[in-house]
């Protein structure tokens, strides 16, 4: 056979191999997350020395999904820095140490580590400290998972709106949709591929209906029209998504086909 | 995102989530070809094939007839 005919058979395997790649896999794989921007507002023309603490900002934050800009404006009163996702200003800092914590934490950590070990899905569910609304949604959700042959392979992680030591993750999950903060509701947010999170399920919208459609999307098949068109938001993490776990689910699907459709 | 500005008066009323909505309506799973019934042309074809072949081949025998007439003539 001729080398070119090799080459052919090997695309062609390569492409149906990808038609049959089920949706998380595929984002984990394949689609990287969309940047954040750190800007630097200030009125005056930028000093050696905010040069300086600006490299080092720039440095911590090299392995993560975030650029930096400086914006010198007149009309900046103060000094400070803006932290955009596409053109929505998501968090406002005034000083370089305040950026420290923004691209990790461990909870994030956790959920990455759990993306990578082949897990279907992290669905984090965010609490309103609420005990009785929480409750309901908790005991769905589990009812769900438990129901769900895919249960085992998705993980769950609580994390409260008003927490202190995740409250950049709160609020980066508060902005996956523009009226989220101001709705005191639990929400469960689907994150899979690289930190990609789903627009939440909330309050009486938690149900196992839901629920199971959130996990049916994430174990389709990979069509065109996803991938053109990725819901969710990414959320902003540094960290190394080289070398996933093989999907946990293929092994399930190669189990019982018949869930695969 | 681009789905989140639409307003709303309750939670109740707030839209869904564009890919919960897309995978009610079963617009995420790959769909299957749709089989359309179309005018079958075959025999048609075939028969027009047929007839071209047939007189290509008598007027090719003809002229082959008639000159080999000629020539022993």
């Amino acid at each position: 056979m001729k080398a070119t005919n090799y080459k052919t058979l090997i695309v062609a395997s390569l492409i149906s191999l990808a038609c049959t790649t089920r949706v998380s896999e595929w984002v984990l794989l394949n689609a990287l997350p969309n940047q954040y921007t750190l800007i630097y507002f200030d009125k005056n023309p930028v000093t050696e020395t905010v040069k300086m603490q600006n490299k080092e900002v720039v440095d911590r934050m090299k392995t993560a999904n975030i650029q930096f800009k400086t914006v010198v404006r007149n009309e900046v009163s103060e000094s400070w820095y803006g932290l955009y996702y596409e053109d929505r200003l998501f968090a406002r800092y005034k000083t370089p140490p305040e950026t420290k914590t923004l691209i990790s934490s461990p909870l994030r950590e956790k959920v990455a580590s759990e993306l990578m070990s082949g897990k279907l899905c992290v669905m984090v569910y965010l609490k309103t400290d609420n005990k009785e609304k929480d409750d309901i949604g908790r005991i769905t959700l589990q009812k769900a998972l438990g129901a769900s042959p895919f249960g085992n392979i998705i993980s769950v992680v609580e994390l409260s709106r008003n927490s202190k030591e995740e409250s950049l993750f709160a609020s980066l999950l508060l902005n996956v949709e523009d009226d989220l903060k101001d709705i005191s509701e639990p929400m469960l947010f689907g994150v899979f591929g690289r930190f990609k999170a789903l627009e939440p399920l909330l309050g009486k919208g938690i149900t196992e209906e839901n629920i199971n459609l959130m996990i049916d999307y994430l174990t389709a098949e990979c069509s065109c029209l996803i991938k053109d068109d990725l819901p969710g938001t990414d959320i902003l993490f540094s960290g190394n998504w080289d070398n996933p776990t093989t999907a946990l689910l293929n092994k399930i699907i190669d189990d019982n086909p018949a869930l695969g459709y | 995102m681009q789905d989140d500005t639409i307003s709303y008066d309750t939670l109740d009323t707030r839209p869904l989530p564009k890919w919960l909505t897309d995978q009610k309506s079963g617009v995420n799973t790959i769909q299957p070809q749709k089989i359309t019934m179309r005018e079958d042309n075959s025999l048609k074809i075939s028969f027009i094939a047929t007839a071209i072949i047939i007189l290509v081949a008598i007027s090719f025998l003809t002229v082959y007839i008639l000159r080999r007439h000629k020539d022993r003539a």
